[in-house]
């Protein structure tokens, strides 16, 4: 498709979703070519449920995993990954609780006292910062509002920095954990031409961008370049297409795994009140 | 062991005073840090005084703020803010009224990364005039935001990134329980808000529950913020509301909800409706 021949030296390592245990990903590979994929079968799950499990299986037993503000989808990943194939996952949070038991009160918040009640230890985030500089960190969930081509990320400003005409959060802890933390994983319930765009307005930050799940694909990294992985079941290359505002590259496409069974039921379990429902809202 | 119930009270002069006498000691134009993260235990009640009072030019520093920054700015109380991220969470959306501001020119954006507002704190805290801050280099905010810049590192090769240091003229800290020489306890998560402390010149304490003292004397290491660093004492019950304190009560999100619906001109309304409440603290207290 678009390799260049001749170039590829380095051979990026597999990754856990093609690799980790439990997940039969690549028994259910379909390889996508330049042909729209079939009519995706009928589901009964949601966009917000397979981007959770998405970015619960990236993640790795004894990871050291960093949420922040406004992370409902991560939280919930991170609590899916524990209770499925992580067991000693190391989640991290803004109050500092290390390993909460439960997410079942972060209804409008993922940054409140609910998170250290019951958790395993104290570990705020000024020292979550300190761990990520030093090293320490091996994933931050990160969000945006506009992504690039080259994985540059912009949460600051739509149009000039002096003279926004849109003033947007701020790149909150972004600007230092996405060059530091080992493996960046963002994720973006949007996915328009407005969000994925050929250069953004303003660089918050750059640096370890490892994936990036929409609702209708992942992308990962390769060559500095943002390249499309998997496109769920729901959604098909064309969508992607249409609603990416830079030219796509991808080698075999595959088509993303379905939540499995056992996945949506511990779902239920841990987030009753579909709490992974809220970023697509409003 | 023998203690005697008294010995370890302290004898220092009560700094317990109205919020309205505390948030007249802020100035036009003067820098203050606010406790707590978001929409929990931020000192709500102090910010709307600070409205009520007609405050202008304030500066803000908080790593991440949402309705104290969003009122503050509603109201045309602020020049500039200093904050990694200024937005409500997921389901309230954007900060509409610091958007607003911002997007007028009204407000001026120093944009930090979260860490690099703890960084500058920390160098005010030991009073140092800037941090290194490790791993925040490409990035377009150091082009934008003069807190910072980028120097040759004098022990290696590498360019290192460096915040100047931010001293507050004021850190206003909301807690559970103070007593009334300032020494001053936060339950649950405490965010940024003890280096805030030592970083600020003055501290303003504003507490849910005004408690006597020598209420720690068992154990001093749960006080967070020691009194001598604290030059003003309010008993604010439901100080942080509309937004949560831990342990005490959770975030009103009726009340939120419909603060999303205002506009700029209701603002002084809304922040009346709150004076009664946010003025019924004690104003000494009474020993028995």
């Amino acid at each position: 498709m678009n390799r260049t021949p001749g170039q590829p030296k380095f051979v990026r390592p597999k990754t856990p979703l093609e690799t980790a245990p439990g997940t039969p990903m690549a028994a259910s590979r379909t390889t996508l070519r330049t042909t729209a994929p079939k009519t995706p079968p009928k589901t009964d799950w949601r966009a917000c449920d397979i981007m959770v499990c998405v970015m619960a299986r990236l993640l790795q037993d004894g990871e050291r995993v960093f949420h922040g503000v406004a992370s409902h989808l991560p939280m919930i990943a991170m609590a899916l990954a524990r209770q499925l194939h992580a067991p000693n996952l190391v989640s991290l949070n803004i109050p500092g609780g290390v390993n909460p038991p439960s997410i079942k009160k972060a209804s409008y918040s993922s940054a409140g006292a609910d998170l250290l009640a019951g958790a395993e230890a104290y570990f705020p985030l000024e020292q979550i910062f300190d761990l990520s500089m030093r090293g320490g960190l091996d994933v931050a969930f990160l969000s945006g509002a506009q992504f690039d081509v080259h994985g540059n990320v912009n949460n600051s400003v739509i149009g000039s920095y002096r003279s926004p005409k849109v003033r947007l959060p701020g790149g909150a802890g972004s600007a230092v954990l996405i060059p530091t933390a080992k493996k960046v994983i963002i994720w973006r319930t949007r996915h328009d031409r407005r969000t994925f765009v050929e250069k953004v307005d303003f660089v918050t930050t750059r640096g370890n961008v490892w994936k990036i799940v929409t609702p209708l694909c992942v992308f990962g990294v390769k060559d500095g370049r943002l390249h499309l992985e998997s496109v769920h079941p729901t959604s098909s290359l064309k969508e992607v297409e249409e609603n990416t505002g830079f030219p796509l590259k991808y080698g075999d496409v595959t088509y993303t795994l379905p939540p499995t069974p056992q996945e949506l039921a511990a779902l239920r379990q841990i987030d009753p009140y579909d709490y992974r429902l809220k970023e697509f809202k409003g | 062991m023998v203690t005697s119930a008294s010995a370890g009270r302290t004898k220092g002069r009560s700094k317990l005073m109205s919020l309205e006498e505390a948030a007249a000691m802020v100035r036009d134009g003067d820098l203050i840090a606010l406790s707590g993260n978001v929409l929990h235990r931020a000192p709500m009640a102090f910010v709307r005084e600070l409205i009520r009072q007609g405050k202008r030019r304030l500066g803000v520093v908080k790593t991440a703020g949402a309705h104290d920054i969003d009122l503050l700015c509603a109201a045309g109380c602020v020049e500039t803010v200093s904050a990694g991220f200024v937005s409500y969470e997921t389901e309230f959306g954007l900060a509409a009224h610091y958007r607003k501001a911002v997007e007028s020119g009204e407000v001026r954006v120093n944009e930090h990364a979260c860490y690099t507002v703890i960084s500058a704190l920390r160098a005010a805290a030991s009073g140092a005039p800037f941090m290194p801050v490790a791993g925040f280099r490409d990035t377009d905010l150091i082009r934008e935001n003069d807190d910072f810049r980028v120097i040759p590192d004098p022990f290696g090769d590498e360019p290192v990134t460096v915040v100047r240091a931010i001293a507050p003229d004021w850190a206003v800290i909301h807690v559970q329980e103070a007593d009334e020489t300032g020494n001053a306890a936060i339950y649950g998560p405490k965010y940024e808000d003890v280096l805030m402390s030592r970083a600020a010149r003055k501290v303003i304490v504003t507490a849910e529950r005004i408690v006597s003292a020598g209420h720690w004397q068992r154990q001093p290491t749960l006080v967070d913020i020691p009194g001598f660093l604290v030059e003003a004492v309010v008993h604010a019950p439901r100080g942080a509301a509309p937004g949560s304190c831990d342990r005490l009560y959770d975030a009103d999100l009726t009340a939120l909800t419909k603060f999303m619906k205002l506009d700029r001109k209701d603002i002084p309304a809304y922040v009346a409706q709150f004076e009664r409440a946010d003025r019924s603290g004690r104003k000494a207290v009474i020993r028995i």
